[in-house]
């Protein structure tokens, strides 16, 4: 009797101590992803406050961190003295345009991998090593071409070099949504005298329309990070707002805080909007390069 | 099962292939051709708009006479290693922790995701300006904190404008290598972890014997990935050194494009740019390997 009153009383000091270290893990394993959470979102925390400050808070010691007064006079003066009205909507149209373009042409294709197998493996990994491409190769080429063709310093060149490098990702991703679909559907409508591409447009698109919309996304956000392209390819009527955030920072050190900070939270404001809607796919987008420019 | 055959049009997969590898062809095969045929010749703007085949002296040139290059070589690297050791490790901390959170997981995952989603040149000037002498936000914290002085300029030394620029980059792809390995981690299945505790194995003899040999492969594939695109380091040097000080931070990638877009040397850009392609396609292969070995095992 003595015993078993003893054992119990040591399996509930155990479980006790077991309960505690649980508890310990648990307030440290939050405190770390306290820690990561502001080491990774407090410079956006900043430059959204930095972009709301008055002129004098730069000044000020200690320094402002919160303003007492945001004001949106920073996002005025940068819509229109530094022509950021325009570039963004050049941002906006470029992607807009590229990420319809990349889908159009890709779903045939993904389709006449994933069904027929079309290429068979080359062209797969033709696919992938062109993802691998680095944009410096075809920077140089394609600048000389679209010198002597008079593309530079136009929306249509632009969104010609991003529609076609983003055609391997986008075929990719979609091959994996196409393969999801199921046959039998497809079968049945080309059974009752549909032809492929009515299928296809009909029948299969609506149904993997949450794929096309993860595809179009990850492609919107894709143009509208890309630079390298952007800053040789573009002239002063057609800069997105990648090239134009860059243009600050000749004032040195010195730079016109105000404009710099609002031209980066409208830059990085798509990406918020990104993350939270492509939570699922983000591994599989950010894997291919979805975001990369 | 009988399904029905349902003819089959020869021509029909080549015509729904065919549009965009014809825009492959025009935008990206051609132009890589263009610019090997380029990188053969001495085409230099600043010279003037004839050039002529000189065989591949740009290319021995880049590889045995150019210092530049070699050092932008040599730059890459250094940023390249700490910047990936860095990445896995936090990485995978934040990734471990992440999977012990049973509340919001999906919220805080796409919160921390998002620096990874952001253009490099975004988050190149969000932490120049946090770096910025004067106004920026680190030197007035440490100023507060009584550490560091306004006037500290994080630019103006070579091994200083590195770390910098790797903490710049760990920053901004953390997250994604965080994506990678909790995916990975959720993929090991928490049966192996119970019968290791009912076997009395601690915690850590779990993590060294479950879950790092069962991520192996997992890491091996994140670090290709982040390895293949840090060999395309731009827009963070763009805009946080533009190469500085003296040329101590230029990668592959920024040297060739102020080859071709500066001194408008586009032969030898060229050659510069079939160089990287070369080691890029180097380590692809490698991807493409260590993919197809992962593939098997999993068989």
């Amino acid at each position: 009797m003595a015993i078993a009153l003893e054992q119990t009383r040591a399996a509930s000091g155990r479980v006790k101590r077991y309960r505690m270290r649980r508890v310990a893990g648990h307030v440290l394993t939050y405190l770390g992803i306290a820690v990561a959470l502001v080491f990774f979102l407090g410079p956006f925390f900043w430059i959204v406050t930095t972009s709301l400050k008055a002129n004098n808070d730069y000044f000020a010691f200690p320094p402002v961190w919160i303003p007492d007064q945001p004001s949106l006079a920073h996002y005025v003066r940068l819509f229109t003295n530094a022509s950021g009205f325009r570039y963004f909507t050049n941002s906006l149209v470029i992607s807009t345009l590229s990420m319809a373009a990349a889908i159009i042409v890709s779903l045939p294709t993904a389709y006449a991998i994933a069904r027929w197998r079309f290429g068979g493996g080359v062209l797969s990994t033709l696919l992938l090593v062109l993802r691998m491409l680095p944009a410096i190769a075809l920077i140089i080429p394609l600048y000389i071409m679209y010198k002597a063709l008079g593309l530079t310093n136009s929306y249509l060149g632009l969104v010609l070099v991003y529609t076609v490098v983003y055609i391997p990702f986008a075929v990719w991703l979609l091959i994996g949504f196409l393969r999801e679909f199921p046959v039998e559907i497809e079968e049945a409508a080309l059974i009752d005298g549909c032809s492929r591409l009515r299928a296809l447009i009909t029948v299969v698109m609506p149904v993997i329309a949450p794929g096309l919309a993860v595809v179009a996304l990850f492609a919107f956000i894709a143009t509208w990070n890309e630079f390298l392209f952007a800053v040789v390819l573009t002239g002063i009527e057609t800069k997105t707002m990648m090239v134009l955030v860059t243009s600050f920072t000749s004032g040195g050190t010195d730079m016109f805080y105000g404009e710099a900070s609002a031209s980066v939270v409208l830059g990085v404001l798509p990406a918020f909007a990104v993350a939270f809607a492509l939570q699922r796919y983000l591994v599989k987008g950010l894997a291919l390069g979805g975001t990369k420019g | 099962m009988p399904t029905i055959a349902l003819k089959r049009k020869q021509w029909e997969p080549f015509a729904f292939a065919s549009p965009s590898l014809f825009l492959i062809a025009l935008v990206i095969v051609f132009p890589l051709v263009y610019a090997f045929y380029l990188s053969l010749r001495d085409f230099d703007l600043s010279v003037g708009p004839g050039h002529q085949f000189v065989g591949l002296r740009n290319y021995t040139e880049a590889l045995f006479g150019d210092r530049r290059f070699m050092e932008s070589v040599w730059n890459t690297i250094v940023i390249i290693i700490p910047s990936l050791a860095a990445e896995l490790l936090l990485g995978l901390g934040i990734a471990l922790l992440l999977n012990r959170v049973i509340k919001g997981r999906p919220i805080i995952t796409a919160l921390l995701a998002i620096p990874a989603m952001v253009s490099p040149v975004m988050a190149a000037m969000a932490w120049r300006m946090l770096f910025g002498v004067k106004y920026g936000a680190i030197n007035n914290l440490g100023r507060q904190v009584g550490i560091l002085d306004v006037y500290f300029d994080w630019f103006s030394t070579p091994l200083l404008s590195i770390v910098t620029i790797v903490l710049v980059e760990v920053w901004h792809n953390t997250p994604f290598m965080m994506l990678v390995l909790l995916a990975g981690l959720q993929s090991i299945p928490q049966e192996l972890y119970e019968s290791a505790r009912v076997d009395g194995a601690s915690p850590w003899q779990g993590f060294w014997s479950i879950t790092l040999p069962l991520l192996k492969f997992t890491m091996a594939v994140g670090i290709m990935i982040r390895m293949i695109d840090l060999t395309k380091l731009f827009g963070l040097i763009f805009v946080l050194t533009y190469g500085g000080p003296g040329g101590a931070t230029e990668t592959v990638a920024f040297t060739t494009y102020l080859v071709g877009f500066n001194d408008f040397r586009m032969s030898y850009a060229s050659a510069l740019s079939y160089l990287i392609v070369g080691g890029v396609l180097v380590l692809t292969l490698a991807f493409m390997w260590v993919q197809r070995y992962r593939e098997a095992r999993a068989a």
